[in-house]
């Protein structure tokens, strides 16, 4: 008998009829580097997590090392009542190869980070890099439920934080937050150059009058309205009751689809913190509502089929639904530089500079942002200071071009977009 | 003490054998954590544990830091952490020293049962009921520090969060303690969610503002005790050149001493086992003191350690406050409201933003009250205080006479995320923008 299914055994002759145990084990590599100092931390995690309970009464324990059949357990409170998901087999699914790649070393990573640095200052002078913090690390979950469920899982994924500080006085700051598979998908000319951009055009950029037109919305300003939308399409809410309206929730281009074992994709996987199958859904095609993401509990409470969308970032974590990989579809046919080219009068805007504002009950949003005004298809002076606003229907119902540049952005979830040029919205100073 | 059968001796004589120079930082930082949490009801896994413990080695030398972690308490561990972290080449074995730490104790939290009937009757004492989503957790931790030359005392700290969840918001607060005094405090923040549930934010205005004690803990959380850690600091320039610059109104005095803090999280040695400080950040509005850790206090004589901080055994310490103390000043609560220009009395604040290197601060309020020719008058809803730090914290005309803890709560600067404190009373600002 497995150690997994000893715990399983104990916690029933304690009456606890479903029960799931789930044991991670990690290793991780840190570096970071600031203008005056280095570090370098390596990480070992070897952690469990318990959910137990019945009809009446449910515990949640979790700790650090292995877990045993004694315990000590908490004692089930009544009034909350646990239920745990049937063994379904996932389709079939290679583990891709780089996840045996080894974690970066330290003189590599270190060596990243100060490129990061040098190409920031050759794209613009006097520009420094303040703090860059590169993370990678690897592991593997097991999982077994008192339902029969068995899964094992492994993940790979390295993030890269860069906070940069531009020439001028008060000195512009940008940021940056991005995450792959694994460090050497980091370019650091790429890097440098969009937080080159970033930082110039806060530093020259003139805060613009009120004004509409075509924007041209780059993929990490639409990654951003797409995450501020995920209430919209997660569980049996809000986006659900989209479906009366005639089912239409965005313009013809709008396709949004959330892949949890994309290929490619930092959190590609066959299952989900459950041990659910994941799977491609289609959530809203062609501007049609078709679904939100539904966890198999919630199977029956939207028009749906479940969705293979609980997520458990860590031991720590209860499984919550989610998305994994998120996406609007691109065209591949259309280029940015077609969509730009297509803009008589309006904004290129670049990038997201703070945090945004969603009141989806009220129908609106508003986004920080920076970039260029376009004038006859060609940037004519940057912008900064600003903020995108508008109504959300009015931003998915506007969206006048798609282009084919996808890219994916660690937000809630990985969100991916191409650039967008959308109409209806309105640009105003902060 | 679960971390009392240590054998620090023998952690101390093998660190020692990786401090080949001597001004090399090297310490092993042991903890223990417990979080007990009970959920809201209805929840699926009412009560939830989580406890944890391992290590961190850690080596300093000429401005580079190797840190390894783990997820027990065992030598062998501690033995191959120490050679990740040694620079020998080739690198060398390392004795395994005796790590004995005694399982953690059955789950009893019976204080957290009771805690939100405890809650549910305060609101009903204001003659409102409506539904909350009541989270409530207890907050456990034991650390020890070793250094090769020097063994702190081992630390504890004990306290609670609760997080209770409205159609009309959130409210989040930290408590030394889960009692009658707590519940009454969580029960006036839901009420006055409630109550401002209709109110409609001011039109943007400049004049005066009233900010009751939690509120001035965490705008002097943002503005003063974030802008002076060393790291900070350090994006601008030298953190040394910040002592002696006139920072605020000449009136405001502001202290970080952990030593003040509530009973429970009250320290006398930091996360690197250095004596905590009873530190004046702000004398008289002048810049005195930085928060700094062992690492930053080595780059200049005027900064001094014990102020690090750390969040979790996997991330490296960095100078953080613990405990806000903002001294009392004279003006009664109508001195505060008087005058005849009408202005804004800010009681809570939801969240704070700092740029550190533009110095832009705003600070954001689920709701206010007007308050005009010395008396408060009707409920506004959310807005935001604006401005630059060097100027907003020079506007302050007015500071209460009462002092109160008040303020506390999370703060998740580089990704550490660590409870802070406030003693703190009611100040006037004038002149300052609020935006809705």
């Amino acid at each position: 008998m497995s150690p997994l299914d000893e715990i399983l055994r104990a916690l029933l002759k304690r009456h606890l009829t479903d029960a799931e145990v789930y044991v991670k084990r990690g290793r991780s590599r840190r570096l970071e580097r600031t203008p005056l100092t280095e570090t370098s931390s390596t990480s070992q995690e070897r952690a469990w997590a318990v959910r137990a309970g019945n009809r009446r009464a449910s515990f949640f324990a979790a700790a650090t090392g292995d877990p045993s059949p004694a315990g000590p357990w908490p004692e089930p409170v009544a009034g909350h009542s646990l239920e745990l998901p049937e063994p379904e087999a996932p389709a079939a699914w290679n583990p891709p190869s780089d996840f045996d790649t080894p974690l970066i070393g330290e003189r590599e990573g270190l060596k990243l980070l100060e490129s990061l640095g040098r190409e920031l200052e050759s794209e613009l002078p006097r520009a420094r890099l303040l703090r860059a913090v590169l993370e990678d690390g690897s592991s593997e979950s097991e999982l077994a439920s008192s339902r029969g469920l068995r899964s094992v899982t492994r993940n790979r994924v390295s993030t890269l934080y860069i906070e940069a500080a531009g020439p001028g006085r008060p000195a512009p700051l940008a940021s940056l937050y991005v995450a792959a598979r694994e460090p050497r998908r980091f370019h650091p000319t790429a890097l440098a150059r969009r937080l080159a951009d970033r930082l110039a055009v806060s530093a020259s950029g003139a805060v613009p009058g009120r004004d509409t037109g075509d924007f041209l919305l780059a993929p990490s300003v639409v990654a951003r309205l797409i995450a501020g939308l995920t209430p919209l399409l997660v569980g049996p809410g809000p986006g659900s009751r989209l479906i009366g309206a005639r089912g239409r929730f965005g313009g013809d281009l709008v396709t949004l689809i959330d892949n949890g074992r994309l290929a490619g994709g930092a959190f590609e996987a066959p299952v989900d913190g459950e041990g659910v199958p994941t799977r491609e859904v289609v959530l809203v095609e062609e501007g049609l509502f078709r679904q939100p993401l539904l966890a198999w509990w919630q199977e029956g409470a939207a028009h749906g089929d479940v969705s293979g969308c609980t997520r458990r970032p860590g031991w720590r974590d209860l499984p919550t639904p989610g998305p994994t990989h998120l996406y609007l579809k691109p065209e591949p046919r259309t280029s940015v530089a077609s969509l730009l080219g297509a803009i008589p009068q309006g904004y290129y805007l670049i990038d997201v500079t703070g945090p945004g504002r969603f009141d989806l009950a009220g129908d609106r949003f508003a986004l920080p942002v920076c970039g260029f005004a376009v004038q006859s298809g060609r940037a004519s002076a940057p912008v900064a200071g600003a903020w995108l606003s508008g109504g959300i229907g009015a931003f998915l119902k506007g969206i006048a071009g798609v282009g084919r540049d996808l890219t994916f952005h660690p937000l809630d979830g990985m969100i991916g977009a191409p650039t967008v040029l959308v109409t209806g919205l309105e640009l105003r100073a902060g | 003490m679960p971390l009392s059968k240590l054998d620090t001796a023998a952690v101390a004589r093998t660190l020692s054998q990786i401090a080949e120079q001597p001004e090399d930082v090297v310490d092993a930082f042991f903890e223990r954590r417990e979080e007990v949490e009970l959920a809201p009801e209805g929840d699926p896994g009412a009560l939830r544990v989580w406890r944890e413990e391992g290590f961190a080695v850690r080596l300093a030398r000429e401005g580079r830091t190797w840190l390894a972690s783990r997820d027990v308490i065992e030598a062998k561990p501690f033995a191959e952490a120490l050679r990740q972290v040694a620079r020998a080449i080739p690198s060398a074995t390392y004795p395994e020293p005796a790590l004995e730490v005694p399982p953690f104790e059955p789950v009893a939290a019976l204080e957290l049962l009771d805690f939100p009937g405890a809650l549910s009757r305060a609101v009903r004492a204001h003659h409102v009921g409506f539904p909350l989503r009541v989270t409530v957790r207890r907050h456990r931790r034991w650390i020890q520090v070793v250094g090769p030359r020097l063994v702190a005392g081992a630390e504890r700290e004990s306290f609670y969060s609760c997080a209770v969840e409205s159609s009309w918001g959130r409210y989040g607060a930290l408590l030394p303690r889960l009692d009658a005094a707590a519940a009454e405090e969580i029960a006036v923040a839901a009420v006055s969610l409630f109550r401002a549930r209709q109110a409609l934010p001011p039109a943007a205005f400049r004049g005066p503002a009233v900010l009751a004690p939690p509120a001035v803990a965490v705008l002097l959380h943002e503005a003063v005790a974030h802008a002076l850690e060393a790291d900070t600091l350090a994006q601008g320039g030298n953190p040394e050149a910040a002592v002696g610059v006139a920072m605020a109104a000449s009136c405001l005095d502001v202290l970080d001493d952990p030593g003040a803090a509530p009973e429970g999280v009250r320290r006398t040695t930091d996360d690197e086992g250095a004596a905590v400080v009873r530190r004046w950040l702000l004398r008289g509005g002048i810049v005195e003191q930085p928060l700094a850790d062992a690492l930053w206090a080595r780059t200049s004589p005027v900064l001094l350690p014990g102020a690090g901080r750390r969040g979790t055994r996997h991330l490296p310490p960095g100078p953080r406050s613990t405990h806000l103390e903002i001294l009392p000043g004279e003006a009664t609560e109508a001195d505060l409201l008087a005058g005849s220009e009408e202005g804004l009395f800010l009681s809570e604040a939801s969240r704070g933003t700092l740029d550190p290197l533009s110095g832009e601060f705003t600070l954001a309020f689920p709701y206010g009250r007007r308050f005009r020719r010395g008396a408060l008058a009707e409920l506004v809803g959310p807005c935001i205080l604006r401005g630059r730090v060097a100027d907003l914290l020079t506007r302050v005309s007015a500071i209460g006479l009462d002092v109160r803890s008040a303020g506390a709560g999370w703060c998740a600067k580089g990704g550490q995320k660590l409870p802070v404190w406030a003693t703190a009373p009611a100040l006037r600002l004038d002149g300052v923008e609020v935006t809705p």
